[in-house]
Parts: structure tokens; sequence; C-alpha cells
């Protein structure tokens, strides 16, 4: 039987972070992955990531997903593919199937980073070849160029449904509506609202009564549910669709742990069924460690500094660091998950309904319950001022921990302050250049640059826009609400692309100056 | 009913395979070499992999990564087949499984 | 001793609902229906509930479905699902050809 000093299970983000740390450390690493290709679900986030530089915020995944790649390469991490682990006995060995044969290994650590699986929901139906998980629309558009459907029903306001919606509608996809069965939309307000803007209604308490069609889904009827999530008659609503997409949550796949004999809980907080573990990831057994969304389900962000941890918490097991360079390089990670942890959406505030921001400021209900801010609410956030000139327009109402609009701004015309999840304002005094840095930055598009009157009763406004075809210049066509409704006629007067904008383009429109802070999206005629 | 991303818009173009031809249930269909077997029927607008064995129940799909095991067919005579993972090659003979079997129920 | 193990408690009867032929386990085609009823059989647990109805026995070995039963079994037996303790994990994890599985590699060739 061969001999690891430590074998990672699962070469997702965590998994790779752990192995990148221990392999620094001198641990002679193997990572066992069951997929055809390393990097877990990473490759399939096309949209920019939340945070700070620490935390490689404004990266698209699939980008990050590379950049883990070419570490683990270089610290010499061994990934071995196509291989999966189907057991993990209780003095750490693993069983592993590799092509035609079962390999028994034996780790003097091991950890278990094999991440969550998507939980589902029941509804007449819901076996009909076109109702997919959105994980596999994920899959089918961004790994394999294939479209998962032509219009689609998205289940679930989470972020994951938000920003699979988002992707959607990016290769093609009309998304008809999304729905979600809570009276609040779940994900980032910012996801939501870049969503809506280009028209996808929001259905919040509402849900699937039944999935149509014989062969595949041909139509999809939704409802309204009371408190009790019960369907209140006459409710209904019908759409044509061919695909059915759920994004209701996801659960930790901890089986392997069960197994090996750690102490587990069900831990609704964490996604479900957790092994017990301190914060960098020991379990109740000695030598077996876990990290990310194993460990109770947060995003990729957060699932990569815990897998340094417990990287370097298997080194210092092992006895290849010191106990107090092991405390050196927690504090940092410790100092780097704790700024990803703070804010509305922080593990701490899951499932409470926060009314006001730090800042003291009413959260939009608009945007909980419709997935945008409504016209008279969004001038009491700080971002959103009125100037003379070309000038940003913060559209970034929820305390979440992201900051890279700060560093964008070359003219310091953006403060985000000491505290990372403080809303962003717009400095006094500051003078907008007008280049766009912001608006191609901010993760959440939620930047526009607004020149309110251009003297001849016109505004112009700069949107972040990441769809094909780009519009040219002179093309005429509508400007969107918030609501991704018509409010006025608008007509493209630049379209700016750079290598620094990272495939968000900036899209300039013309439009009446009494909607300089209505229009927030184009639509050709 | 499905078909392939041209230019993605952060992606690009979507490196692919050399094109090839496999037959799904003995019609020619065209592909890609090395992209899931469930990518290239979904291309084709083909959603039904299967029957289920007790209520007969169309199933296509669901998960994409191997997991839920729903897009099993019969592939090269071999069932249970999972075609969301595994990749396609030159003339693959793909078939729709009927329970366990590539005969339709009434021939069974 | 929790409410659980605690097989002197009435759970009352078996009252039919209007979706007991919800399809739950979608490999081996069991239907809410079938899982209540199974409770009201004694089948508390999710382990005999697995062996009872072969829900998680399938191809997926329950990745789909694990959750959804032990929502329906937790309901029907009036606990919250946490308390149910779920059922036992075991090789093999995934799905595998059983002349795979019987293959142990020679220990003394290395696999990889």
């Amino acid at each position: 039987m061969k001999r690891y000093d430590l074998i990672v299970v699962g070469a997702g983000p965590s998994g790779l972070s752990a192995a990148i740390e221990a392999a620094k450390k001198g641990l002679k690493v193997v990572v066992f992955d069951e997929n055809e290709k390393p990097g877990g679900q990473l490759f399939k986030q096309i949209h920019k990531f939340f945070g700070s530089k620490e935390h490689r915020a404004k990266v698209r995944g699939f980008v990050i997903g590379q950049q883990l790649l070419d570490e683990a390469d270089e610290a010499g991490v061994k990934v071995v593919l196509n291989a999966t682990v189907i057991g993990l006995y209780q003095d750490k060995e693993v069983v592993v199937k590799l092509g035609g044969e079962v390999v028994h290994y034996k780790g003097d650590a091991v950890i278990i980073a094999t991440g969550a699986a998507e939980n589902m929901v029941t509804f007449p139906g819901w076996t009909l070849p076109g109702v997919i998980g959105a994980g596999a629309a994920q899959t089918m558009m961004n790994l394999h160029g294939v479209l998962p459907g032509k219009r689609v029903l998205m289940l679930g306001s989470g972020n994951v449904g938000l920003v699979v919606s988002f992707q959607l509608e990016q290769c093609g996809c009309e998304v008809v509506a999304l729905v979600d069965a809570a009276p609040r939309v779940g994900g980032y307000g910012v996801h939501a609202a870049k969503v809506a803007r280009t028209g996808v209604p929001f259905y919040l308490s509402h849900t699937i009564v039944e999935a149509e069609g014989d062969e595949c889904v041909t139509g999809v009827t939704i409802a309204e549910v009371d408190s009790s999530f019960k369907f209140i008659p006459g409710t209904e609503k019908h759409f044509d669709v061919d695909t059915i997409c759920l994004a209701v949550g996801l659960s930790p796949m901890s089986q392997l742990l069960k197994m090996a004999g750690c102490k587990m809980e069900d831990n609704p907080k964490r996604g479900g069924q957790v092994p017990i573990s301190d914060s960098y990831g020991q379990t109740s057994v000695p030598g077996i460690f876990v990290a990310g969304d194993v460990s109770g389900i947060e995003e990729a962000s957060s699932a990569m500094i815990e897998g340094r941890m417990a990287g370097n918490v298997a080194a210092e097991y092992l006895g290849y660091i010191e106990k107090d360079a092991l405390k050196e390089e927690l504090d940092t990670l410790d100092k780097a998950l704790d700024g990803l942890r703070q804010g509305m959406f922080a593990p701490s505030n899951r499932g409470k309904l926060i009314e006001k921001t730090d800042e003291g400021i009413e959260v939009s209900q608009s945007l909980l319950k419709n997935g945008y801010i409504a016209d008279e609410e969004i001038e009491r956030f700080p971002g959103v001022v009125r100037k003379v000139g070309v000038h940003p327009v913060i559209e970034c109402t929820q305390n979440i921990p992201c900051n890279p609009c700060q560093d964008a701004c070359k003219k310091g015309c953006i403060s985000i302050g000491k505290n990372i999840t403080s809303l962003p304002i717009v400095v006094d005094g500051s003078e907008c250049i007008n280049c766009g840095m912001c608006v191609a930055n901010c993760s959440g598009q939620a930047i526009f640059l607004v020149d309110e009157d251009k003297g001849d009763g016109s505004a112009e406004i700069t949107l972040p826009y990441e769809f094909l075809p780009l519009p040219e210049e002179g093309t005429k066509g509508f400007g969107l609400g918030r609501d991704g409704k018509v409010v006025c006629e608008a007509v493209v007067t630049k379209c700016r692309s750079s290598k620094a904008f990272d495939k968000t383009h900036l899209l300039t429109i013309k439009v009446p100056k009494e909607y300089a802070m209505k229009a927030r999206f184009f639509k050709v005629s | 009913m499905a078909e392939r991303i041209k230019e993605h818009p952060i992606l690009g173009d979507i490196k692919k395979g050399e094109p090839v031809k496999f037959t799904f249930d003995g019609k020619e269909v065209m592909g890609y070499e090395g992209e899931p077997i469930a990518a290239a029927l979904k291309a084709a607008g083909l959603m039904v992999h299967r029957y289920t064995k007790k209520e007969h129940k169309p199933r296509g799909i669901f998960c994409a990564i191997g997991r839920c095991t729903d897009c099993v067919m019969v592939v090269d005579g071999v069932p249970n087949v999972r075609t969301c993972i595994t990749p396609l090659t030159a003339g693959m003979e793909v078939k729709t499984q009927y329970g366990v079997s590539d005969k339709p129920f009434e021939e069974q | 001793m929790n409410s659980v193990n605690d097989r002197t408690r009435d759970i009352g009867p078996f009252v039919p609902g209007p979706d007991d032929d919800m399809l739950i386990c979608r490999c081996e085609e069991i239907t809410k229906g079938e899982i209540r009823q199974a409770v009201h059989d004694g089948m508390w647990t999710l382990t005999e509930i697995r062996r009872y109805l072969r829900t998680g026995m399938g191809l997926c070995q329950g990745q789909t479905c694990s959750k959804l039963v032990k929502g329906i079994v937790a309901r029907e037996l009036g606990v919250s699902p946490a308390e149910l303790e779920p059922a036992t994990s075991r090789v093999p994890m995934r799905p595998i050809e059983m002349r795979v599985f019987a293959n142990e590699a020679d220990s003394n060739k290395e696999g990889e």
C-alpha cells in the first residue's frame, strides 16, 4: 500500500489550496479527484469575484481556477484525476477507484475537500428531461458551450440562481422568470439587480406547481404561496419553457467523513450534515481535516482560505512546521477569512432579516421583493449623488465584503474606508475623469457613470455590458429602468472595450435628461 | 431545441475537439471528440436518454456532473453509462436505455 | 432516549396525502406515499427505510433523494430532520461495477 504524508480528496478550490500549502511546507501530497479536470466548480464561474485584493476580487472564477492550477504545479502537487475515492477507513486508509482497479492508499494526514451537492425540490413533472440543476446549466454552457435551453425558468434566488440566470442570458437564453418560495431574494442585491434590469421578472413567494410535457418539458405553472408555503388558489401563472433550472441550495458531501468515524452534526447553518471541526478544519479524528463546502456551505473565496488553513494545520500535525510558524500563517489567513465573513450575508446572519445597513440606511425592500431598487429608494444610498459633469453613481446598497471600486478609481472619487463591508461613497470634491475603471471593476456591475445634463436636454449613462453582439455607436434602442421595463428612447454614443476592463464592456447611451437616474440598461430596438 | 454557443461574451470561443460522427439509436449525429456524450446529444436537441424500469418514464440530463445517474444510456453495448461524464469518441454507438436494456420494453 | 428511538410513541395512523404519488427516489422510483407508509409500517430510521424500500440504494446512492427522504420521514415522525441519524455511509461511495470493485490492485505493483 502506497503511503503519502497527505492525501487530499477533491481538487476544487479548497482541496487545491490545501495541497499547495502542504506541498510548500515539504509534505509529500497527492490529490484525488473523480472528475476529468481539476478545479471543481471554479471553471464554471465566469463572473468577477467579490472581496478585496487578497481574495482575488474582480478576477473571474475560471481565471482564479487557472491561477490555482499553476500554483499547484509550481508547488509540485500531484493531482490524480478520474480517481474516485470510494471509501475512507478509520486508520486513514483511502480506497480509490482508478480505471478498472481499486487501489488502497495510506495517508498520515487526510484532508477531505469534497465540496457540496445540489439540493433538489419535488413537484409534479420534476423528473422530466428539461428539469435540470443550476449546476448542470453552468456545466453545459460554460464548460461545453452548449445552450441548456432556449426559454428557461429559474427556481431559486440565492446567489447561484441569480448568477446562473445572468449566465444563461449571456449565452443567449431567455430567462422568463426567476422564482423563489421565500418572500425575499436570497442572494446579493447587486446580482439580483443586474438580472432584473435586463427584464427578467422576479416572482418571490412563488413556487412551481407543475412542470408540463410528455417526453420533455414544454411548460411550467407557478403560483403564489402563503406564509406556510401553501399555494394560494387563483394565483397560477403559466410559462412556455423548455428548461426549468433548480437552484435551491447545496448540501455538504460529507459521507466519507461519517464513514471514517468523524463526529458529525446536522447543522442547518452549515447546510446539513457536517463533521464537527474546529475553525481550522480538525475533525474529531486526529489527522483528518476538512476544508471548503464539505464543512459548511460558503463560497469559493472562503473555501480557498479554509484550504490553506487545513494544509498548514496538517503540516504542523506531521511536524513539518513549528507551532509558531503555524500561528503566523493562521493569523494572516484568519484575517482574510474574517474579511469575507462580514456583512449582511455573513454566515452568522443566515436567516436573519436585516432592515438597516450598518450606516443606518433602510435596506431597499423593492430589491428584496422584486430584485431591483425602486426609483424612489435609490437616492438614499451614499453612492448615489447628483453632480455636475460626469460622475460615478454607485448602486451598491447592502453591506457586502467587497472593495475593488475604491482601488479602481485613481482619482480617489470612491471610498469604502477601513471596513470592507461599508457602502461605497462618492468623495466630495473629487474629480471624475470618465475612465470607466470603476464601472468595469465592480464585480456586482452596480456602478454607472452619469452625466446628468449634457446641455442639450440629454444625459449620458455609461453602463457595464457583458453581452454579444456589442451595439455599435449610433445604434438606436431603449433605455430600460432598474426593473427592466422600457423607460425611454436611447442611442449608443460609445462602446469601450479594453484589456483592463476584462470583458466588461462600457456602453454609453444618450437618453433624455429626466431619465439620467432611471435608465440603467440598453435594449436594441 | 438546444444548440451550441457560437461566441461567448466572456469565454470567447469554447475549445472543442475534432468533429466526429456517432450514432444515436442507429441515426448518425455529429459531435465533438472528447466532449461528454450528453453535451453532443443536447446540442443535437435530443433530450430523452432513457426510460425508467418501473414506470417507463423519460429521463435526461439532470446534474451533468456524474452524480445523479439520470442520464445513463447504453453506450457501445454497455448499459448504465453516465453520458454526462463519458467523453465522446468517433463511431460510438449510443442507444436509449429502457430499464437496463437497449431494447424497447415491448421487445423485452 | 430521543423521540426517534422511542418505539412506544404513537405517531397516529397513515393518512393518505394528495401528493403521495410524487416520485422521491429517482433511481429506484419510490414515491412519497410509499415512504410515508413505510414509517407507519415501523421503519423509523433512514437505514431501515433504505432496506425496506431501496430508497437511495440505486445507481446514484442517494445523492439526490437522501435529503428529501429525511424530510419526509421526519415529518411523519413529527421530529426535526436534524434529529434523524443519516443512513450509514459505507464503501463504495460511488457506483462501481462489481468486476472493478473486486479487482484490488496488486499492492506491490503501484496503481498510479
